[in-house]
């Protein structure tokens, strides 16, 4: 039982464990109260002046960010003097400020553009030259603006609690105080740095990568999961005409909680283009011709049920990019055709990436996102570290060979010849198209719905984030048609939602999980790996 | 004796062996009744030390005016681990300069005062955190500290009593904010000199994390005169809620500055007109900043009926602070003067907080603008209006310190500003 | 006890250089100071309980002096038995350092950095925080003039106008023959004997603008 405390902040009364401060019991109630050195990742310093509150019975205004909510505590965050504090502290704040929103890519995002819009005052009253710091490149992907700094020092605090590699200091003191690194050193090759630039409340601290790239108003936030290692780092994509323009962390507290490595978030441009495949086709090497979704599916579904017939076997080559309902959907229409191996390939790195303050989170060594949930789903991992290899039970297959997301790029050039049907569900031209009998384009998980299971067992959903190109459709949904038409039970799903009941519903790992269990942080599969850290 | 100067007013307890050179050794500090205090000290219930200094009223000498003894009994009643006493010798007040003397001519009564500190509240290691500009007082202070421990009134067994204390004498290196307690000690702890937020208190949480207690040099050097000759004896001088003598340094246009140690409740003018002999022929008194530059400045007519206690100087409409009284003859120029402190804080501004950051360097701007002739009449209400929002809004409290000039020398010398905004428009218009 | 006592007129001042030289008391420039109690004091450091505390600045620096040899390591090692903690040598540490090589280079706080094992940015961090480090390279007497208010009111900014005339520098500058630094400095916490300036180690007290020459030439001549 969590002992609590009850208070009033702004006339509304509220209940929060003890130990809550006011800042955090305001948060639960929907009330911000404005804060730039706060950050509820890190340790609190309580020196921006800009949380404080009127507690009465208080002779000053309060820190709410260290301040603990205390039983009958009556807390004004919009009372005359709050606001009279929050007015001065963001006219202090603008003395030395360069105004340079129209060039600054933190604008539109901007802590200290919303609160000086919110309640700043109409008009600075600073007729003094301004302080001119300029600009520092801190190596890796940071960009430091001394200029736009408010001191805030978050930064400073996540290298040293979070990243555990101090690099960051305050220099000098006083009005002359600068955020930097020591000399020259930079934070070049420090794996999680990039997460200063999404702590830092204003465009002090920016992404090379992002530079002047795109505004932020212009942006989609969705929803997503990192596809670049097996954690499962909950992010957002922004994206803007239809390409991933930056990866951003969302919070999970289960997962990675503010954060999320560098590795991965550099990782995007993937998503955006390559030569994709963008309609279904049929027939071998130079009889290869793109028809209807309808026609090729129904020649497939032909063409399987007569290999079955024959009593040909099956086989298959998944991929751990592919979500659990394609995998699942995969794994039924194997059944379907009498049952076989699935296997599938996924690049590894050498070594894992913790982050030392949150031991949590980890760039993991596999660099997919689902590999657990194809293992779940019974399929087996083969070939190299380099994601090469392993292909020998299916090079000379004379059955059904289905190929999922996997590029195939280490193939020989007989892949697949001697099969009977070689179907391939991919979003780029496999490098044996030359010898499928069909050729199937399906989406990426940023242009579709699903989940993905990380390596704890913790399956999340994703969102779709852009348009698909040309006749691709969800794997799930082409799948599940070809199972169907070779008479597997249950209606072909036409929402993601559907494709995931159905995982749910038919895999035993999955059991019991809905939409509404998963929520927005996700939820573990019934027989979950234990973690160090967790 | 007394330095540089004596007068006949003063009551000599704390600086009774200035001015003699004999006064830095053991043996001259032994011969004017030294450590028989820290003898008696150390033979008496810890909790009785406590109730002696309670009992005799001493205020911390450092600016704040809290009962030393009721800060010692904070400290926990069970001892769970090392707990430190740190003594506060960094003095950089502009105005102060008492600590320094009490450091180069009785660095043996200190020393006593520490150990007796350090067995009441039960601490294994005293700190004497110096500032770092004091080379040559604080060789001093280290040699008496090296004779000490060779007479075994500093270490094991301390006397015979089984008590151990070690003592180090640290040093700063020039950082003004150092003297705030909690900043001095993360500069102890070698961090940057950052004052923390309270709570945790320094009792419950100190230096290296454990119960702490910082006191001033002149607390401390007070000490031993009460364990030996008991808090009443104390209490007989001085006033009822400021009670004990103390070190008043006065410095600018008088005929003699210098520390004069006089009994609390001393009337401001006869210091200025009596003790310090007036203003040179021909000059009158303008203002008076009782406490260091962190206070309220007083005009002439303020002082007049001021006395020097706690509760006097807030009568007045200032502070004492720790009793450094700067006297500003009609000569001064007052903008320049408050420019020039302001200018001090904003150096001295450790940065954390966004008010006095941000704040004291704006005010020096403004004023320097106002000394230069460019000033206009809103320049002043801004600079009031800055000073209210940089009281009592950050973490400690030098930012209000900046801002206490300032507006009581605006309340009090307008027209000083005046004169030099209306010259400035006459520049302007030229 | 004198007639200084009763003075009246002009502040009885006498020659500038020591607080001895006011007041009532015929006291020696070393009785003052303490000279005839301490000395120098080793470059070990003595009794550890003093080995963290007083640093000189010297005339004579060595930038290249290796962090630590000899008495200096010896001084180190003390320093670092009077801490719980290793991280609290850092300041003892760097004016040591500073006593050596006369200012705090970035090269500087790397080996300090490793002599204590702090991040580099930490130690770069605290260095820059304190502004008795110098970071730059001064000259042999590093004079520093206090200007705050007790010694302004009784004409600090024109003793420190009279610095660097006599000495042909910028403020912060170090003069042509390497001998001198001139920097305006905070309240040195002698506001009873203005204007208070502090070279290298030592203070001057009741400087004024004609005694400058003599105290240059006296440290031209003695080296202190």
């Amino acid at each position: 039982m969590v002992e609590t405390v009850t208070l009033t902040i702004d006339g509304q009364e509220v209940t929060v464990p003890k130990g809550t401060t006011i800042l955090e019991a305001a948060e639960t109630l929907g009330n911000r109260v404005p804060h730039y050195c706060y950050h509820p990742g890190l340790s609190r310093p309580a020196q921006c002046r800009l949380c404080l509150v009127e507690v009465e019975g208080a002779p000053k205004l309060q820190a709410s960010c260290v301040t603990a909510a205390m039983p009958g505590q009556v807390v004004h965050t919009q009372s005359e003097s709050a606001r009279a504090q929050r007015r001065g502290v963001l006219e202090f704040y603008l003395k030395n400020h360069p105004l340079d929103c129209p060039i600054c890519d933190q604008s539109g995002e901007c802590k200290l553009q919303d609160y000086v819009h919110e309640e700043g005052r109409a008009h600075g009253r600073s007729r003094e030259p301004k302080r001119v710091l300029g600009r520092d490149d801190f190596g890796g992907d940071v960009l430091f603006y001394g200029d736009r700094c408010v001191m805030c020092t978050r930064c400073v605090r996540f290298m040293n609690e979070m990243a555990q590699d101090p690099r960051l200091t305050v220099v000098e003191r006083g009005n002359r105080s600068v955020i930097d690194t020591f000399f020259e050193e930079g934070l070049a090759g420090s794996p999680y740095a990039g997460n200063i630039v999404d702590i830092c409340p204003v465009g002090a601290l920016v992404s090379k990568d992002f530079l002047h790239k795109a505004r932020a108003w212009d942006l989609d936030h969705i929803p997503s999961i990192c596809p670049n290692c097996s954690q499962g780092c909950n992010i957002d994509l922004h994206v803007r005409d239809n390409l991933v323009q930056r990866l951003k962390p969302r919070d999970n507290p289960e997962v990675n909680q503010h954060w999320m490595c560098d590795y991965g978030r550099h990782r995007y441009e993937w998503m955006n283009h390559g030569t994709r495949l963008v309609a279904p086709a049929r027939g071998r090497g130079e009889g290869l011709a793109t028809g209807t979704w309808e026609a090729v599916l129904s020649d497939l579904a032909d063409e399987l049920a007569e290999a079955r017939e024959a009593g040909l076997g099956v086989r298959a080559l998944a991929s751990p990019f592919a979500s659990n309902e394609d995998l699942a959907a995969l794994r039924d229409l194997v059944e379907a055709l009498g049952g076989g191996e699935i296997v599938f390939r996924s690049p590894r790195a050498d070594q894992e990436i913790p982050l030392p303050g949150f031991p949590k989170l980890v760039r993991r060594r596999d660099l997919a996102p689902n590999v657990r949930g194809a293992e779940l789903l019974g399929m087996r991992r083969v070939g190299g570290e380099d994601a090469s290899g392993g292909l020998e039970s299916l090079v000379g297959f004379d059955g059904i060979l289905l190929v999922m997301g996997d590029a195939l790029l280490d193939a020989p050039e007989d892949f697949g010849a001697g099969a009977r049907v070689l179907a391939c569900l991919g979003t780029h031209p496999p490098r044996v198209a030359a010898g499928a009998t069909h050729l199937l384009p399906i989406r990426t998980h940023a242009e579709g719905e699903g989940t993905f299971t990380n390596v704890e067992g913790r399956v999340q959903r994703f969102w779709p984030g852009l348009h698909a190109p040309g006749e691709a459709r969800p794997a799930w949904q082409v799948l599940a048609f070809l199972a169907a038409a070779l008479g597997a039970e249950g209606e072909v799903p036409a929402l993601a939602a559907e494709a995931f009941a159905r995982l749910a519903a038919d895999h035993a790992p999955f059991q019991g999980l809905s939409y509404e269990v998963l929520g927005t942080r996700g939820a573990l599969v019934n027989d979950p790996v234990s973690l160090p850290g967790a | 004796m007394a330095f540089p100067y004596e007068h006949e007013r003063e009551v000599r307890i704390l600086s009774r062996g200035w001015g003699d050179p004999r006064t830095r050794t053991l043996e001259g500090w032994k011969a004017l009744g030294g450590y028989q205090a820290l003898e008696k000290a150390l033979r008496m219930p810890r909790g009785e030390v406590i109730d002696e200094v309670k009992a005799s009223g001493l205020r911390g000498r450092g600016g704040a005016g809290f009962p030393t003894g009721v800060k010692w009994s904070f400290m926990p009643k069970e001892k769970t681990g090392p707990q430190y006493l740190c003594c506060n010798a960094d003095e950089s007040e502009p105005g102060t300069f008492k600590d320094r003397e009490l450091l180069r001519w009785t660095p043996h009564q200190l020393i006593e005062g520490c150990l007796i500190a350090a067995h009441a509240i039960q601490a294994d290691h005293v700190f004497i955190y110096c500032r770092g500009e004091f080379f040559e007082a604080v060789q001093v202070l280290a040699r008496a500290v090296e004779e000490a421990y060779e007479a075994g009134l500093i270490g094991k067994d301390i006397l015979g009593t089984g008590i151990d204390i070690e003592l180090t004498v640290h040093s700063g290196a020039g950082a003004y904010i150092c003297g705030e307690e909690t900043a001095l000690m993360n500069s102890l702890e070698g961090r940057r000199g950052l004052p923390r937020i309270k709570p945790p208190f320094p009792a419950a949480v100190g230096a290296f994390g454990r119960p702490t207690t910082i006191n001033n040099v002149e607390t401390l050097c007070a000490v031993p005169h009460i364990v030996q000759h008991g808090g009443a004896w104390y209490r007989e001088q001085g006033t009822e809620k400021s009670s004990g003598t103390k070190l008043f340094c006065v410095s600018g246009h008088v005929v003699r500055p210098g520390n004069y140690e006089l009994p609390l409740g001393f009337p401001l003018k006869d210091l200025i007109y009596d003790v310090c002999g007036g203003f040179r022929p021909g000059r009158s008194l303008k203002a008076v900043i009782p406490g260091g530059s962190s206070v309220p400045i007083l005009n002439a007519a303020e002082c007049e009926d001021c006395t020097l206690d706690y509760e006097g100087v807030v009568e007045a409409g200032s502070m004492l602070g720790c009793a450094s009284v700067i006297i500003m003859d009609d000569t001064t120029d007052i903008v320049k003067q408050v420019r020039r402190m302001v200018d001090f804080y904003a150096h001295e501004s450790c940065g954390q907080c966004t008010p006095c950051r941000e704040g004291t360097q704006w005010m020096a701007r403004i004023l320097r603008r106002i000394e230069e002739g460019r000033g206009t009449e809103e320049d002043m209400d801004t600079l009031l209006d800055l000073g209210d929002q940089m009281t009592g809004t950050t973490i400690c409290v030098l930012s209000d310190s900046a801002a206490a000039p300032v507006a009581s020398s605006i309340a009090k010398f307008r027209d000083d500003y005046l004169a030099l905004i209306r010259r400035g428009e006459r520049v302007g218009a030229a | 006890m004198s007639d200084h006592t009763k003075a009246s007129g002009p502040i009885p001042f006498r020659n500038p250089g020591w607080a001895g030289n006011t007041g009532s008391f015929d006291l020696t420039e070393a009785q003052v100071r303490g000279d005839d109690f301490v000395g120098v004091r080793p470059p070990d450091g003595g009794h550890p309980s003093g080995a963290p505390s007083y640093p000189y600045m010297k005339a004579d620096k060595a930038p290249d002096a290796p962090l630590f040899e000899g008495p200096y390591r010896e001084r180190f090692e003390k320093i670092l038995t009077r801490y719980p903690e290793t991280r609290a040598a850092l300041l003892p540490t760097l004016n040591l350092a500073q006593e050596l090589r006369g200012h705090i280079s970035p090269d500087t706080m790397r080996e300090v950095a490793v002599l204590l094992d702090l991040p580099e940015a930490y130690v770069r961090g605290v260095t820059s925080f304190y502004t008795m480090y110098n970071k730059k390279p001064v000259g042999r007497f590093l004079i520093q003039v206090c200007t705050n208010i007790s010694c302004n009111l009784c004409g600090g900014d024109e003793v420190l106008a009279a610095f660097l005339k006599h000495t042909g520098t910028e403020l912060g500058a170090t003069s042509s023959d390497g001998d001198f630094t001139v920097m305006e400095v905070e309240c040195l916490a002698a506001c009873g004997t203005p204007t208070a300036v502090q070279i290298n180690s030592r203070y001057y007290e009741n400087v004024t603008p004609d005694g400058v020459p003599a105290i240059l030439e006296r440290l031209r001549a003695r080296g202190e």
